[in-house]
């Protein structure tokens, strides 16, 4: 019972909050709705979301013509000061819910009276480790699919919980620089780390709802890994800073420890705590009205199991991204690195059938041209290059090293 | 950007118009011309003639609303400049609202979230420099110059500028840039005008202008993440 009401209270407070909200959703707002249609040509193996491997968004079997997202999002206030966010969104994947939410989030930002401004979130939100997820919907102006970094964050980091920001608006204040530091608390995130260890990197741009589930490798979805889920009881934190010159350059740091506890684990459910924590460094660097310049770097550890040696893998990521926009074109290449290496493990023996360390060893290339069609329509074309050597491919009886390549074509409508 | 563009250039006529005289009143005329420091004409420099004497005034003091819009994520234009006592209004063309706002001792003020015209012109009644910015965007940067002088212009693309029917007297002409690199006496002149008679001002930068944001292709379906 005390497992099930546990299960049921993000949905409970997040479905008051909505209730909570109707009144103002009466009021004048922002709502605005997408929908991203692909025609899509791959040859990759089944994809992570169905419960392979494959790191594109698309596999071989799922050519033709595909429904990219359906989105649908609103920003209102409840005072002057007090706004909220809703994002929600349908992929036509077979998810748990056809239009679920992705963010759920009430921010208080009151009007800066110097350069000092505090503000704070509370729901569910993306902690500020991006610089290349900028349209709203945190979904990338730059390419249809993430890089391997945002692919994850998308996939199991989301945070629900509260973050306060204290920002210095030096630019306002007539100087060149401007800083802000946050710092968060946040719960449901216990399973965080399930998808990086089990799965290696993905480069897509699927972002995983708020009661959505993930595939577990050989599984259906729907069968498996449940979201942000809590099991310990106890809260994970980010620290955040980020610098930005002029709107120039802008460089952004978070520290990510979900602080789980491993011998909170439930069987019966199948769900698992994943001790997880990471240092994320990037950089934006915007010289030009054409140019946009975006690097990452990220580097963390996840833990399971209580039984010695603990398992433990190690993981890196890292991007450069560079973007040029003449006119109404826009032309972006993108190079991801990535790996994953199990550093312990506790059931990596031929005993168990499992003759192999966890790993992943990669890298992609994303080339994108984009044509803005008039106010509301975009159309875009991608191509994406991963070549990786992942072990728990033996699992789905597929060889280790695969080159896999997805070709997109994007018709997109924003209003 | 074109219509940036179009209402920067409106702007910089409308501000160089009321800088013309409105008749062919007799007064002198100042030609400010303005470079950089590698001998580059400085655009969009702001030039404002303040008499260090009483001056009959043969300018109607300036009752028109002045307009900074809100479009594409960019307050434009980027600069507006006006005489004290004017009313401003802050109309936003995005379909995103915006929450503009100042804490600049020439003038503090707030605009509640909006989109279209939804608040009355503000009044800015005392001279200074007034930097606006968007509680939503924060990238969104404008200035409101505000001066007790009806002498004023901002220069053209060839980096100068004149301004009309100044009565014979000792004026300080001070020029300022959003992207200025520097502070100090080479920013501001002291010239003397004669009746019917033309004075000249010419300013070198010593540093280099600060190098502009952009917006990138920004608009409303952009976020803060």
């Amino acid at each position: 019972m005390g497992r099930l009401l546990n299960g049921a209270a993000l949905p409970l407070a997040l479905g008051l909050g909505l209730l909570a909200l109707v009144p103002a959703l009466t009021r004048a707002g922002e709502l605005d709705l997408s929908v991203d249609l692909r025609a899509v040509s791959s040859n990759a193996t089944d994809t992570r979301l169905e419960g392979a491997l494959g790191k594109p968004r698309y596999d071989s079997g799922q050519d033709g013509l595909r429904l990219g997202y359906l989105r649908l999002g609103y920003r209102g206030d409840l005072s002057p000061t007090l706004h909220f966010t809703l994002e929600a969104v349908g992929y036509g994947d077979h998810d748990v819910n056809p239009i679920d939410l992705t963010e759920l989030y009430l921010e208080w930002r009151p009007i800066p009276s110097s350069a000092w401004r505090s503000r704070l979130k509370l729901g569910a939100f993306y902690p500020e480790i991006s610089l290349e997820n900028r349209m709203r919907g945190w979904r990338s102006p730059y390419t249809l699919s993430y890089s391997a970094i945002n692919t994850w964050v998308g996939e199991e980091l989301r945070t629900i919980g509260a973050e306060y920001s204290l920002d210095w608006l030096g630019l306002a204040h007539g100087h060149g620089f401007e800083f802000s530091t946050s710092a968060a608390a946040f719960g449901w995130n216990d399973t965080a780390g399930t998808v990086i260890a089990t799965r290696g990197w993905g480069l897509n741009d699927r972002q995983s709802t708020l009661f959505g589930r993930f595939a577990n490798v050989g599984g259906p979805l729907g069968s498996r890994t449940l979201f942000y889920d809590d099991l310990d009881k106890r809260a994970g934190y980010t620290l955040g800073a980020s610098l930005r010159y002029r709107g120039l350059l802008e460089l952004r740091g978070l520290h990510y420890n979900n602080r789980a506890n491993l011998a909170d684990g439930s069987d019966r459910i199948q769900d698992y705590t994943w001790d997880t924590y990471f240092d994320s460094l990037g950089a934006r660097w915007t010289p030009s009205e054409q140019l946009t310049v975006i690097g990452q770097w990220l580097h963390g550890r996840t833990y399971f199991d209580t039984t010695a040696p603990i398992n433990a893998w190690s993981y890196q990521s890292r991007f450069l991204l560079a973007s040029w926009l003449q006119q109404r074109w826009r032309y972006s290449v993108r190079v991801d690195e990535f790996d994953l290496q199990q550093t312990s493990c506790n059931f990596c023996s031929v005993a168990t059938g499992i003759g192999f360390w966890f790993g992943d060893d990669g890298h992609a290339l994303t080339l994108a041209v984009q044509r803005s069609l008039s106010e509301h329509w975009n159309l875009a074309l991608e191509g994406l290059t991963v070549t990786s050597t992942t072990p728990m491919r033996n699992f789905l009886g597929i060889d280790t090293s695969q080159r896999e390549r997805q070709l997109q074509l994007s018709l997109r409508y924003d209003r | 950007m074109n219509n940036r563009c179009a209402a920067l250039l409106a702007c910089v006529t409308a501000c160089t118009v009321l800088a013309l005289p409105r008749t062919a009143a007799a007064g002198g005329t100042l030609a400010v011309s303005i470079s950089g420091a590698a001998g580059e004409p400085i655009a969009g420099a702001v030039v404002i003639a303040e008499p260090l004497q009483p001056v009959a005034r043969t300018h109607s003091a300036q009752k028109a609303v002045a307009v900074m819009d809100q479009h594409n994520l960019m307050f434009v234009p980027d600069v507006l400049v006006v005489m004290t006592g004017t009313a401003v209004d802050f109309p936003n063309s995005d379909q995103v609202r915006h929450q503009v706002y100042s804490f600049s001792p020439a003038k503090k003020f707030e605009l509640a979230l909006y989109a279209g015209r939804a608040h009355a012109p503000i009044v800015f009644d005392k001279p200074g420099l007034v930097t606006l910015g968007c509680n939503i965007h924060d990238n969104m940067l404008g200035y409101i110059w505000v001066t007790d002088s009806p002498w004023f212009a901002r220069t053209a693309a060839d980096g100068r500028l004149q301004l009309h029917e100044l009565p014979p007297g000792d004026y300080t002409v001070h020029i300022w840039h959003a992207l200025l690199n520097e502070t100090g006496a080479q920013l501001e002149q002291r010239i003397s005008i004669a009746d019917n008679q033309s004075g000249t001002a010419s300013f070198r930068l010593s540093r280099p202008l600060r190098a502009p944001t952009h917006n990138h292709g920004a608009d409303g379906k952009w976020a803060d993440y």
